[in-house]
């Protein structure tokens, strides 16, 4: 395993947690699983040491629709997850691919340019020229792949792409199998084989789903944090893990600075104060978790690579300010009155952030 | 004891089906239910064979305060399966639990600690169930209770006893429990002393008690006497699954009683599995009927969704929380809010429970019947929404004088009915403007409304009875004169003089310290109202009189001070004083020339606010108190060229606000305008011309048009050709200069 990979897949950075699952494992396994449903659901929700190894929480969410989740892909259905950006709908689909199979990496990622092919197959052209169709001369789809080993494919976006694409994947889902016609034959999917797709809720105008596709998914919507306390739970344990990777030579951002951002980012996205009392402007942008999480890693870079090691008020407010301000009028507009309408009125603890604020505004 | 102790969760279907059979196998001679024993002649009706469920009995005290308790029965309510076992085999059954005057005395003494049994403990186990299991305690009752085959009573039974002694904390609670439970053991001694063997006594009751009843000793006789207790009354009524539902707590209802339903009778055809097939075939049923689009493959792909996530939990069947995720997840594309109205319809329903006819009533349901019978209304009493018109006016054609007041005495009656709540007939509006002899309704019957009438037994005997005290109760906790003058109004409707008068008292020391002038000046028109109208109804309007009179003094008083307001206010204060002015026109007897006198003084005054003293100055204008010299006057003063446009602007519309023909009639009014208006400057004339647009907003096409005319004849152009160039759709130009207007800026006003 190379130290210097960027980010490793999902089943070789959890390894030690899923071999020791395995090695614990004493309920029943389904056929192509590695893992039971239950030690599955143990290794996404996490909480418990099986075998000495703890198992780290994957998904801080509610662990009800993680089991409905996992309950689909026992019944073969394929599973569809939905929801805002950054509400971790790829980072569940990956986990889910690890603990299940062992490999995450059976992915198409949906793109309007994505075309039937990297749905079904495509051919070395050389070789077919060549020596004409041949099973060699095929250049299997991760989807054909994962029908013949009977393990789960993942297709990222799936609302990004065309109807034309989406469509491909009906025939596949509903008959189980996937046809040839240039070798004469058919492929049946293997037990086990299953689809996880995710789509996005922001981009449901693009590509709406069809309901014949719709009809052959469980569809498990994944809602932004439901309060404060898991968000923030949600944001420093990926900071953490996230930091550890990148070397950013900084502190991990103390309770007080990660408190602050999702605050703001709460507020901000639900459009009025976590009391309820006042109303506010909300932005153009989507302000999720996974945003707030990676302005923090932002922030600890500046702190690490410009400033003083630890992140300040003038750190954290460069970064804020650039997540906050997508569009550039609108946005400006309510993060003023933000600023100056909740913040300045907040007290001496948020003082240093307002001013850092309002001397790049 | 040797007898047989069967401990049940209330309202638990399992608890029901696995209790019939306890009783088949254990034959009993005397079968004793946890419930007060002094309700024992409600049994016979809780069995008639035309009874449906649900049904509650309610137990009320019956001298104020009124105290209640309410016991819901469901057809899967243990309790009712026991009293229906005894009746079936002819076995004695009795309740074997305080009295419900008792527990209506010792919730007296510890108000806090009411109706439910252990019910704090219960709910804080309930709640460290749910932080465990992170599933709501309902759904962990039904995996592991609802869903045991065989080992019920012993699971319950362990359950109850692990409860009783976390209950043991709470000091009232196991005070009240010991109490009750004496009570209980003492009723099982007194059937084993009237000669029933031991063993053949079967008694059910909540798990909680079973401990308590096998160890405890009974009460004596002389503790029982000194068991306080009040006087009550008690009655069956119908229930409906929806009250169910919206009571929670342990033993007062569950949020699912169709599903509950549904559970029971899967029970009964022999697998508790059939249940998951009923809910989620109904559901989409419901969903469909809804409008909705539900495959038969969505259908079965929830059912084997729901059975992967009950294993996931460790049940043998689908859960109501499995089989609901499930379908959420299939027939409802990931969102519940698709689902809902068809869960609703599956997991509550609609189910009212009935009564059969001759059912001990309580008094004021007599009543009812009996005023029905007697106004001839009983057609109306049908599922069917009807029409019922009536005509308060006497009657002269027919013989009896009963049958010439009979509307009138329908709308006392139907508004007594109102005002009690009892939604049987709902007023509508009136079609003819200022015939006030007409009064319309729309009647229709729902069980609901029984229930309603059975909860106002506790307001009184009868109808009228209920009414006065709710009206009474109502007075006495009204902080507002215009509340206090709305019970009035009611009381009026319900042609009750007692409960007016009542009000009125109220009305009138609430008066003292009052009040906003647009609050008086709503509160006397309403008065004036009842007044003017009382002989229709047969009120003796002379008491109003004097309040009338005061609060017209009052607003009166207060009006000049209130004209010293900003522009958003003056629309409250120009609406009293509209009202004040119709109240002086109706009524002779308040003082004209106070009136008139005020309104020259607030005309007069230039430091109130503009738009008040215009209204004033139309007022006076309307009743002729103001003459063309003294308008010409007004006009040249309050439009002159020194006064800031808005100022003047604002008289104008307060001068517009009322009896616009008057003012387009008086051509002297344009000329003055027209002049005020050219010797404005251009910022000045852009200022007045906002205000002015505004002034003239409101104005119809036709008023519009007639202003064109007085215009046109002051500037000598023909009349015609003034209208169309008013009334033409705006020019690309000129919208350029409104959009400028537009931009104006008031900062510096």
């Amino acid at each position: 395993m190379s130290t210097n990979v960027q980010r490793l897949p999902a089943e070789e950075l959890y390894q030690r947690e899923l071999e020791a699952l395995i090695s614990a494992e004493h309920d029943a396994v389904p056929t192509g699983w590695r893992l039971s449903p239950r030690s599955v659901l143990i290794y996404l929700t996490g909480g418990e040491t099986v075998k000495g190894v703890e198992i780290t929480p994957k998904y801080m969410g509610n662990r009800r629709l993680v089991e409905i989740a996992i309950a689909t892909l026992v019944t073969d259905r394929a599973l569809l997850l939905i929801g805002e950006p950054g509400t971790a709908k790829s980072w569940l689909s990956e986990h889910l691919a690890a603990a299940i199979n062992g490999d995450s990496t059976k992915v198409v990622q949906g793109t309007a340019g994505t075309t039937e092919e990297q749905i079904r197959y495509s051919w070395n052209y050389a070789m077919l020229i060549a020596k004409g169709p041949s099973p060699e001369a095929m250049v299997k789809s991760p989807v054909y792949r994962a029908m013949e080993t009977g393990t789960i494919a993942r297709v990222e976006e799936i609302s990004r792409c065309a109807s034309e694409v989406q469509d491909a994947l009906i025939s596949i889902l509903s008959e189980k199998r996937l046809s040839v016609p240039e070798l004469g034959m058919e492929v049946p999917a293997q037990k086990g084989f299953s689809v996880i797709a995710t789509a996005n809720t922001r981009d449901k105008g693009v590509n709406d789903m069809s309901a014949a596709l719709k009809r052959r998914f469980n569809i498990v919507v994944l809602p932004t944090p439901a309060d404060m306390a898991t968000e923030m739970e949600i944001v420093r344990t990926r900071v953490a893990q996230l930091s550890a990777g990148l070397d950013l030579f900084a502190a991990q951002p103390d309770e007080d600075t990660v408190e602050k951002v999702v605050t703001i980012f709460r507020e901000l996205r639900f459009g009025a104060t976590l009391d309820g009392k006042q109303k506010l402007k909300t932005t153009s942008g989507v302000l999720s978790t996974a945003e707030a999480i990676s302005l923090l890693a932002n922030s600890m870079a500046l702190a690490g690579s410009f400033g003083s090691g630890s992140i300040s008020a003038s750190d954290l407010a460069a970064a804020l300010q650039g997540a906050v301000i997508k569009d550039e009028e609108k946005d400006k507009v309510s993060w003023k009155e933000y600023l100056e309408n909740v913040m300045k009125k907040r007290g001496s603890a948020w003082l240093p952030l307002y001013r850092a604020c309002r001397e790049l505004g | 004891m040797k007898g047989q102790l069967f401990g049940v969760r209330h309202l638990s279907p399992a608890a029901a089906h696995h209790l019939r059979q306890a009783l088949d196998r254990a034959r009993p001679e005397l079968v004793l239910v946890e419930g007060p024993s002094d309700l024992n002649e409600q049994m016979p009706w809780l069995c008639h064979p035309e009874t449906r469920f649900p049904v509650a009995i309610l137990a009320y005290t019956k001298a104020p305060p009124v105290r209640t308790i309410l016991y819901p029965f469901a057809v899967y309510s243990p309790e009712i399966q026991a009293i229906l076992w005894a009746h079936e085999h002819k076995v004695p059954c009795r309740f074997m639990d305080l009295p419900s005057g008792v527990f209506l005395a010792l919730a007296q003494v510890q108000p806090e600690e009411a109706e439910e049994e252990s019910g704090d403990t219960t709910e804080a186990v309930y709640r460290r169930l749910e932080t465990l299991t992170g599933e709501d305690h309902d759904t962990f009752w039904e995996r592991h209770f609802e869903q045991t085959a065989g080992s019920y009573q012993d699971a319950c039974n362990a359950f109850g006893q692990q409860l009783r002694l976390t209950a043991a904390d709470d000091e009232l609670q196991t005070a009240e429990t010991l109490v009750r439970e004496a009570y209980m053991k003492r009723a099982i001694c007194q059937a084993v002393a009237e000669g029933v063997p031991e063993e053949k006594i079967f008694c059910v009751c909540g798990a909680f008690h079973v401990e308590g009843l096998r160890e405890n000793a009974p009460m004596t006789d002389e503790e029982e006497a000194a068991l306080p207790c009040l006087d009550c009354a008690a009655t069956l009524m119908p229930y409906s699954y929806y009250r169910l539902s919206s009571r929670s707590g342990y033993g007062a209802g569950n949020k699912a009683p169709a599903y509950f339903e549904l559970a029971w009778e899967a029970l009964q055809s022999g697998s508790l599995e059939n249940a998951a097939y009923l809910y989620l075939t109904r559901l989409a049923k419901a969903h469909r009927k809804a409008g909705n689009l539900v495959s038969s493959a969505e259908v079965i792909e929830a059912m084997r969704l729901s059975q992967v996530l009950c294993r996931l939990r460790g049940s043998p069947y689908p859960a109501l929380q499995d089989l609901r995720d499930a379908s959420v997840a299939t027939m409802g594309h990931g969102s519940f809010s698709e689902l809902a109205v068809a869960a609703a319809d599956t997991e509550i329903g609609k189910k009212i429970g009935y009564l059969p006819e001759g059912v001990n009533r309580t008094s004021v349901q007599e009543d009812f019947y009996r005023q029905l019978k007697a106004l001839r209304l009983e057609k109306f009493r049908s599922a069917e929404a009807q029409r019922l018109d009536l005509d308060l006016r006497e009657k002269l054609n027919v013989r009896s004088a009963g049958a010439a007041l009979i509307d009138l005495h329908r709308s006392f009656f139907l508004h007594r009915l109102r005002v009690l709540g009892i939604h049987f007939a709902t007023p509508l509006p009136s079609r003819q403007e200022g015939a006030n002899w007409g009064e319309y309704w729309e009647t229709r019957w729902t069980p609901e409304a029984e229930i309603e009438i059975v909860e106002s037994a506790l307001m009184g005997d009868t109808i009228e009875g209920a009414a006065a005290f709710a009206l009474k109760e109502r007075a006495d906790g009204s902080s507002r004169i215009q509340e206090a003058a709305a019970i009035f109004h009611d009381a009026f409707l319900c042609g009750m003089p007692a409960a007016a008068s009542h009000a009125l008292t109220v009305l009138q020391s609430l008066s003292v310290d009052a009040a906003a002038l647009a609050e008086v000046a709503e509160t006397a028109s309403r008065l004036s109202l009842v007044a003017r109208y009382s002989d229709l109804r047969r009120f003796d309007h002379k008491p109003i009189l004097p309040l009338l009179h005061q609060l017209y003094l009052r607003a009166c008083l207060t009006l000049e001070d209130a004209c010293i307001c900003d522009s958003k206010a003056a629309l409250a204060v120009t609406d009293a004083m509209d009202k004040l002015n119709a109240l002086q026109l109706n009524h002779d007897f308040l003082e004209e020339d106070r009136w008139l006198e005020l309104l020259s003084t607030v005309s007069d005054r230039d430091d109130l606010n503009t738009r008040c003293s215009g209204f004033a100055m139309a007022i006076l204008l309307e009743r002729g108190k103001a003459d063309e010299a003294l308008l010409a006057r007004e006009v040249s003063r309050r439009l002159s060229p020194g006064v800031p446009a808005e100022l003047g602007a604002g008289w104008f519309e307060g001068l517009a606000g009322k009896n616009r023909y008057a003012l387009i009639a008086r051509l002297s009014l344009w000329r003055h305008l027209d002049s005020y208006l050219s010797t404005l400057d251009e910022t000045d004339f852009r200022r007045a011309l906002v205000f002015l647009r505004r002034a003239f907003a409101d104005f119809s096409p036709t008023e519009k048009n007639d202003i064109a005319e007085n215009l046109g004849e002051i500037w000598g152009v023909d009349a015609s050709q003034a209208a169309e160039l008013l009334m033409r759709d705006t020019t690309a130009e000129e919208k350029e200069i409104l959009d400028g207007l537009d931009e104006f800026d008031f900062d510096d006003i």
